[in-house]
């Protein structure tokens, strides 16, 4: 058994749950990898304009915003030994961050009333919410004496009651439990409303929208020298959850921010339902009341080495923070995965088993005579033998295939070789394993750090739970190569990328509204890519992404389920246009969630070159019907209409 | 408190005089276990019955169906609502008819509700009618229906779920609280941890039924939660899956041990008679929140066959 300090490094940190210590401990700053080219660090607490962070689940955007937030402030000063006003005048901002969770904004809706009647309450609790915050803040720079008495009793606490419109609050903390009281009177309002279906009769009047939350930061940096050179930042986590109504009454807000009152928001990918405000014909616009920051970024060579490295810091903080681990040093993920997978010795464990099928296989199925084949095996290669088997069938010579990998083998530099290199090494490699494992009937084996990296699709939290679930296998079934050798063995962690695949496949059907069309929609475009890995003519190799204009669709049920698909990370859309593949226009491309490779036995990276394109008669097919007719997307689609002069893709050229 | 003394009788051994209660509340449905109770207690029932039908039940099913099964007893004094799943509260006008009042000796058979209804229900009759004791019926089902193996197929419903509080199960969160989730396990695994990511606790808790109605269904339990349970922050605790005063009284010792700064969260996501006793934990403690996934689809037919049929007596008011 494994020591008593060992639990599993991966499971169990959530960011909204984490303590401010916590936070600390576990924060690997993006800015220093340069994950975003978007914004510097300096503009989360200075940028004039209002900055909406967007990513799927588990991209990291609680822990960026609960980072920048003044409880996390807080502790850092703690640390620092230096008082926290300090901190927020160096900082020259303070993060006040909001996460209302899904249930709890789902109860301001329904019951007979209208969405304007809930709209006037929830700008009311929402006003409250953002108030309360900013008197604790208050309460605790009062405490670093900040402000003195006399400023305290003669203008602070009088201009706050006349904020709030309270009569006789003497101080902070009085004004802080009235907030609280009102908080609660909309509580068990919530909580009593169903089985009245009566309005809210407050003893008092509501708070309109901006009333405290821009009303008391102006009044702050009009009357209060402290804040001068302060920005109020209102960090406002999933914001997707809001309802409709909601997101317009805080839209309104981003077009009326003011010079110290910057939103920063966190959401997942068209995570807006409206861009609509209060005023009906009014609405908001990237660039103009906000920008954008992605978080999830498909990731891509280019992009990949500072994802990679960022990965590794992530990971190694989570390692060093068990000390059974740490005390043995087992700290870097990469080799505790293995940095690369090694599909060559894969490939070599299966034709051991029986290394005739290839041969065997290519006679029987494929007719191709016999001793050809026999001419062109490869004893212990076996990739190189089935490539060698596929050139056989586009009618290449027995006697020149022979030539050309003796020479690949033997290093001497041939025209005939460096063909043959490129084919395999750049081109082919990865396909051929998926097309030697269907002739084996097994699945390939999804493991190593770089493939859970791709796996993870840019999204933080899907690499750290492929990481929980192979720690968990190896913990249970090898800990001793875990614990002696700081190694998880290549079965575990494909066991752990096939549990993950279909947890999260499974998850589809249960995306609100569009689950079970989106469900149906992957099953059968990933059903279309396996049908690309499976084909023996290798023209288009790792096909698994798709062309479709997203925004052109005309029924408005398929274009929101596509969207639903987005938000969800289920599909991700590539950044730029591209071609879908040689001589064709560009297009928005679209990856499913590579997380999903292992359920469809498909590629975990994009390699560019062909994708699949879809128009919106295919999509309503894709998305309607459980049986699709795989053939309507031709694999077998004529060289000739490629062009003359075109390339076959390159490894990544497209990414 | 008189939280350790409780009724709860098999339903053949019942010496509760059915004869005596004024309204019998149940939902109609298509598993065996649907009329069950009222089958036995029928002919001595003298008063009404109310039975709740639910549209989304109600779609393309056949006159033959199971659900139906209840046209068949003689019930002179039956008034049958229909209601919508989604919206527990859409059966309150025709339910208000009724004119309950304190007095009223109301049962519910809960077999058939689903957990947001009868939790509906029960905030019902005691906020707004002021009833302070009621009966609940129960038939536990002999087995539940796993299409497609035992630890990760099981659903109570079908398609996308959405995570609400319970209408009138909102609690109330203190200002600087820490959040506590109590999740009582099911055997839909995919939902202890998205409720456990949408409430994100500082703490998580699970109650796993056991003993369960057979032995293997407590292990069933705790493999398809097998995310959830294996996080090594989380607790787990067991409370009997068919008794509601066990649950309430786990729940019970958890909010009077340590720190009494938590904001309370239960996901009733285990059996019925879990469900039954947190939701009377919850009307004796109005600042606990009940979170529940609404699906937007419930499978017709998630059990089979009728195993022991319970009698509660429950004290809605404290």
């Amino acid at each position: 058994m494994m020591s008593g300090l060992y639990r599993n490094p991966f499971s169990g940190v959530n960011a909204v749950q984490l303590t401010e210590a916590k936070i600390l401990e576990y924060w690997c700053n993006p800015f220093i990898y340069d994950l975003f080219t978007e914004i510097k660090e300096e503009d989360v607490y200075g940028d004039e304009m209002n900055i909406v962070f967007m990513g799927g689940r588990s991209t990291g955007k609680s822990m960026f915003l609960r980072y920048w937030s003044f409880p996390v402030q807080l502790e850092i000063a703690r640390r620092g030994n230096i008082p926290v006003s300090d901190k927020l005048r160096a900082d020259k901002g303070i993060g006040l961050y909001f996460r209302i969770d899904g249930p709890k904004l789902k109860s301001f809706f329904g019951n007979g009333l209208s969405d304007d009647y809930w709209s006037a309450l929830f700008t009311n609790y929402f006003e409250l919410l953002v108030g309360r915050q900013y008197i604790e803040i208050l309460i605790q720079l009062a405490f670093e004496k900040v402000f003195n008495q006399q400023i305290l009793s003669s203008d602070l606490v009088p201009g706050l009651n006349e904020i709030f419109q309270f009569q006789d609050k003497g101080s902070l903390d009085e004004i802080l439990q009235e907030i609280d009281n009102r908080i609660r009177e909309v509580e068990v309002y919530l909580g009593n409303v169903p089985f009245y279906k009566e309005p809210f009769l407050p003893s008092h009047r509501g708070y309109l929208s901006q009333s405290l939350s821009f009303g008391i930061a102006k009044f702050l940096t009009n009357k209060m020298d402290y804040f001068r050179e302060i920005n109020f930042v209102l960090l406002l986590d999933e914001y997707e959850n809001f309802l409709e109504y909601q997101q317009k009454s805080i839209n309104t807000l981003l077009r009326f921010t003011q010079s110290q009152i910057k939103f920063r928001i966190g959401m997942r990918l068209e995570g807006f339902r409206t861009f609509a405000m209060i005023s009906e014909d009014d609405f908001i616009k990237v660039g103009r009341e906000y920008r954008e920051v992605r978080l999830e970024e498909i990731v891509n060579i280019k992009k990949g080495s500072s994802y990679f490295n960022f990965l590794v810091d992530v990971s190694k903080k989570r390692l060093e923070a068990v000390p059974a681990i740490n005390e043995r040093k087992f700290t870097n993920i990469k080799s505790i995965l293995s940095e690369k997978e090694n599909v060559e010795q894969d490939a070599l464990e299966l034709y051991q088993a029986n290394e005739n099928a290839i041969i065997n296989f290519f006679a029987n199925s494929k007719k191709v005579p016999l001793a050809d084949l026999e001419k062109v095996r490869s004893p212990n290669k076996p990739l190189l033998e089935l490539m060698n088997c596929i050139l056989l069938t586009r009618g290449n010579r027995a006697e020149d295939i022979k030539a050309a990998m003796e020479d690949y083998l033997a290093r001497r530099k041939t025209d005939a070789e460096k063909k043959y290199r490129l084919d395999y090494v750049h081109k082919y490699k990865l396909s051929l394993s998926f097309l030697l494992c269907s002739i084996y009937r097994t699945n390939k084996l999804y493991y190593s750090f770089n493939t859970f990296a791709f796996l993870s699709s840019g999204i933080i939290g899907h690499f750290i739970e492929l990481c929980r679930i192979a720690f968990d296998e190896a913990g249970w079934a090898d800990n001793e190569s875990l614990m002696n050798r700081g190694e998880i063995n290549k079965q575990f962690q494909n066991n752990a990328a096939v549990k993950l695949s279909n947890t999260e496949k499974r998850q589809i059907n249960r995306i609100e509204t569009y689950g079970g069309i989106i469900s149906r929609f992957i099953d059968n475009i990933g059903n279309i890519f396996r049908e690309y890995h499976l084909d023996f003519k290798m023209r288009y190799p790792e096909v698994n992404q798709f062309a479709i204009n997203v925004d052109a669709i005309q029924n408005e049920k398929t274009q929101k389920a596509l969207k639903a698909a987005i938000k969800w990370t289920v599909i991700q859309k590539k950044p730029t246009m591209q071609t879908t593949g040689p001589n064709e226009s560009l297009q928005d491309l679209y990856t499913i969630n590579r997380v999903l490779a292992p359920v469809f036995q498909i590629s975990y990276r994009t390699r560019g070159g062909k994708s699949v394109i879809l128009n919106e008669t295919i999509v309503n097919d894709l998305i309607s019907s459980d049986k699709i007719n795989i053939s309507l997307f031709p694999k077998d689609e004529p060289i000739g209409k490629k062009g003359k002069n075109s390339k076959p893709p390159d490894l990544f050229s497209q990414e | 408190m008189k939280k350790d003394i409780y009724q709860m009788e098999l339903l053949e051994d019942s010496k509760i005089n059915i004869a005596e209660l004024d309204y019998l509340i149940l939902a109609s449905g298509s598993d065996t276990r649907a009329y069950e109770v009222l089958g036995k207690i029928a002919s001595h029932l003298r008063n009404k019955i109310i039975v709740i039908h639910f549209k989304e039940r109600l779609q393309n099913l056949a006159l033959s169906d199971p659900l139906f099964n209840f046209k068949k007893l003689t019930l002179p004094n039956l008034q049958e609502i229909t209601s919508e799943i989604k919206d527990p509260s859409s059966c309150l006008e025709e339910i208000q008819l009724n004119n309950f009042s304190p007095t009223s000796k109301i049962a519910i058979d809960i077999s058939c509700f689903t957990k947001p209804y009868f939790y509906f229900l029960l905030k019902l009759l005691c906020e707004r009618f002021k009833i302070a004791n009621i009966l609940a019926f129960y038939t536990e089902p002999k087995s539940y229906l796993f299409t497609n193996g035992l630890f990760s197929t099981f659903h109570t419903n079908s398609g996308p779920l959405v995570p609400w509080e319970i209408p009138g199960y909102s609690g109330y969160e203190a200002r600087g609280s820490k959040r506590r989730l109590i999740i009582l396990l099911g055997f839909d695994g995919d939902l202890s941890k998205e409720i456990n990511e949408d409430v994100s606790p500082n703490e998580t808790i699970v109650i796993n039924g056991f003993p369960s109605y057979t032995p293997k269904f407590k292990d069933i339990s705790l493999i398809a939660n097998e995310k959830l349970v294996s996080d090594h922050n989380i607790t787990i605790k067991y409370a009997r899956a068919n008794n509601p005063f066990d649950i309430y009284n786990v729940l019970n010792r958890i909010k009077n041990k340590g720190n009494p700064g938590f904001f309370m969260n239960i996901a009733p996501l285990g059996t019925k008679p879990m469900a039954l006793g947190a939701c009377l934990f919850a009307l004796h403690n109005p600042d606990v929140r009940i979170i529940y996934p609404l699906p937007e689809n419930y499978e017709n037919k998630y059990s089979d066959m009728c195993w022991n049929s319970w009698v509660y007596g429950l004290p809605l008011m404290n």
